[in-house]
């Protein structure tokens, strides 16, 4: 055994449990892996056909399909899988625990990857398939695009490990959450821009910072959309307090959780 | 050298804090293999959590310098839906080894898996378990090997086997090990810690303590 950095110990134990997470999703399935695209691919390809095929879903300044690629490829794996997938973080790998390197925190990360690769990998699938149909699905302005979907997602990934942390405290939690995942789709302006809500509305919508994210994202995707209420540092602000609450809440609860 | 100074150890329980360890201060010599004795309940495992870095005490600190292996029990750590190989990679990749190609092999030919190395570990009986276990325990280097009644199942060969890979390592290494086959302490160790009534008592003769222990 030779002593390694801390950061060395920590990037290989992450990438460790990164291959294992890949492996054992899906190895059950006759597919395997094929799942882990899979899952997510289907799911657009029924939404966008759902959405798209009735031709009226464009407003104005692009395509159905592409407005619902658009929205809905980072809802759902950007926020709903990274969320879900950090907030279950502590059910299925309590036997890694038994190594002293790996920590809670390690499977955060790596679950957060994952979900962010998945992102990516999707998206250029499901993007080189529309563009084959004849569509333009990409991003007009691509680095402000991957800009706010990476605050979203490090949103979503905070929010999940607060959900975690919370949910060692009071199991309760985990119900809420997965309550709130529904209704949440549908208040964060993800079928539709916030331009076709009336103006009296926006104070019961806005609150919510996946709305913002949405609307960022499809503003950055699309040059002739500018949302009438998005706001960046809104966004930004409650990311960062929201990292900075789970961060604290690991750091007092994260020896509680490990001892058996 | 393992050193506990004012270690306490306790569980919050519906009747207030259940104690298993108590301001305990202790040294563990690097030459020596300590067997580790008490009664069910009296801490043994927990005591090896703590040495093994993946608990930690209530009060007082744990210092140490030496590589210590993650406390061996039966099928501790192992996923069950991967494979026997696939574990071994795990294991070897948090433990920063890039060529594992080796260590896989040595596993699969110390465990006496042959096939069934390849196939996932929830097929594997408790005792293929326990070999396998035992086997991924000796492929890999450490200054200190815990060990948590992982000698207890596997047929009368394989143990034999084990012993002996268990006194090679103790050239360079040692073990502190939780069993309640004295013989094996015997034969294994030369110190002792004995858990009982909320202390925990070094020996240096591990005949005293086992005398000890069986007038508890």
């Amino acid at each position: 055994m030779k002593a390694r950095s801390a950061f060395s110990i920590q990037r290989d134990v992450i990438f460790a449990i990164f291959v294992r997470e890949m492996i054992t999703r899906f190895s059950n399935y006759t597919l395997g892996n094929i799942w882990l695209v899979l899952e997510p691919l289907l799911m657009m390809v029924l939404f966008i056909g759902l959405f798209g095929a009735r031709g009226r879903g464009a407003y104005g300044f692009v395509e159905a399909p592409v407005f619902i690629f658009a929205a809905f490829l980072p809802f759902r794996t950007l926020w709903t899988a990274t969320m879900r997938q950090s907030a279950s973080a502590r059910g299925g790998t309590k036997g890694l625990l038994e190594y002293r390197q790996v920590r809670l925190f390690d499977v955060f990360m790596a679950r957060t990857f994952i979900e962010g690769g998945l992102f990516v990998v999707i998206g250029i699938i499901l993007g080189l398939g529309m563009m084959w149909l004849g569509y333009d699905p990409w991003p007009d302005n691509l680095l402000l695009t991957l800009g706010y979907c990476a605050v979203l997602w490090l949103f979503a990934a905070s929010f999940g490990m607060l959900a975690c942390m919370v949910g060692s405290v009071a199991r309760e939690i985990e119900k809420l959450v997965s309550m709130l995942t529904m209704p949440l789709m549908f208040m964060s302006a993800v079928f539709f821009p916030m331009t076709i809500v009336p103006q009296q509305y926006w104070v019961y919508l806005t609150w919510n910072p996946i709305l913002h994210a949405m609307e960022l994202i499809r503003e950055g995707w699309m040059d002739n959309y500018t949302s009438p209420v998005a706001d960046f540092y809104y966004l930004f602000g409650a990311m960062i307090i929201c990292l900075a609450f789970a961060m604290s809440s690991y750091r007092l609860t994260w020896r509680r959780i490990v001892a058996k | 050298m393992i050193r506990f100074s004012n270690v306490s150890k306790y569980f919050p329980t519906r009747f207030g804090p259940k104690y298993v360890l108590k301001n305990l201060n202790l040294e563990i010599p690097d030459d020596r293999d300590i067997a580790i004795l008490g009664t069910n309940g009296a801490g043994k495992s927990t005591l090896l959590r703590l040495v093994g870095g993946i608990d930690f005490p209530s009060e007082g600190k744990i210092v140490s310098d030496r590589f210590i292996s993650w406390p061996l029990a039966l099928a501790s750590g192992l996923q069950s839906s991967l494979t026997g190989r696939e574990n071994v990679r795990f294991i070897c990749r948090i433990h920063g080894m890039r060529a594992n190609r080796k260590t896989e092999e040595y596993v699969k030919e110390f465990s006496e898996l042959g096939d069934s190395f390849e196939l996932p570990v929830d097929s594997y009986s408790s005792g293929m378990k326990s070999k396998y276990s035992f086997a991924v325990s000796m492929g890999f280097d450490f200054d200190t090997y815990l060990m948590d009644e992982i000698m207890s199942v596997g047929d009368a060969g394989f143990k034999k086997k084990c012993e002996k890979a268990i006194s090679n390592k103790r050239a360079s290494a040692n073990i502190i090990l939780v069993s309640h086959n004295m013989d094996l302490l015997r034969r294994q160790c030369n110190a002792a810690i004995l858990l009982a009534y909320g202390r925990a008592d070094f020996y240096e003769s591990v005949d005293q303590a086992i005398f000890r222990y069986q007038s508890l």
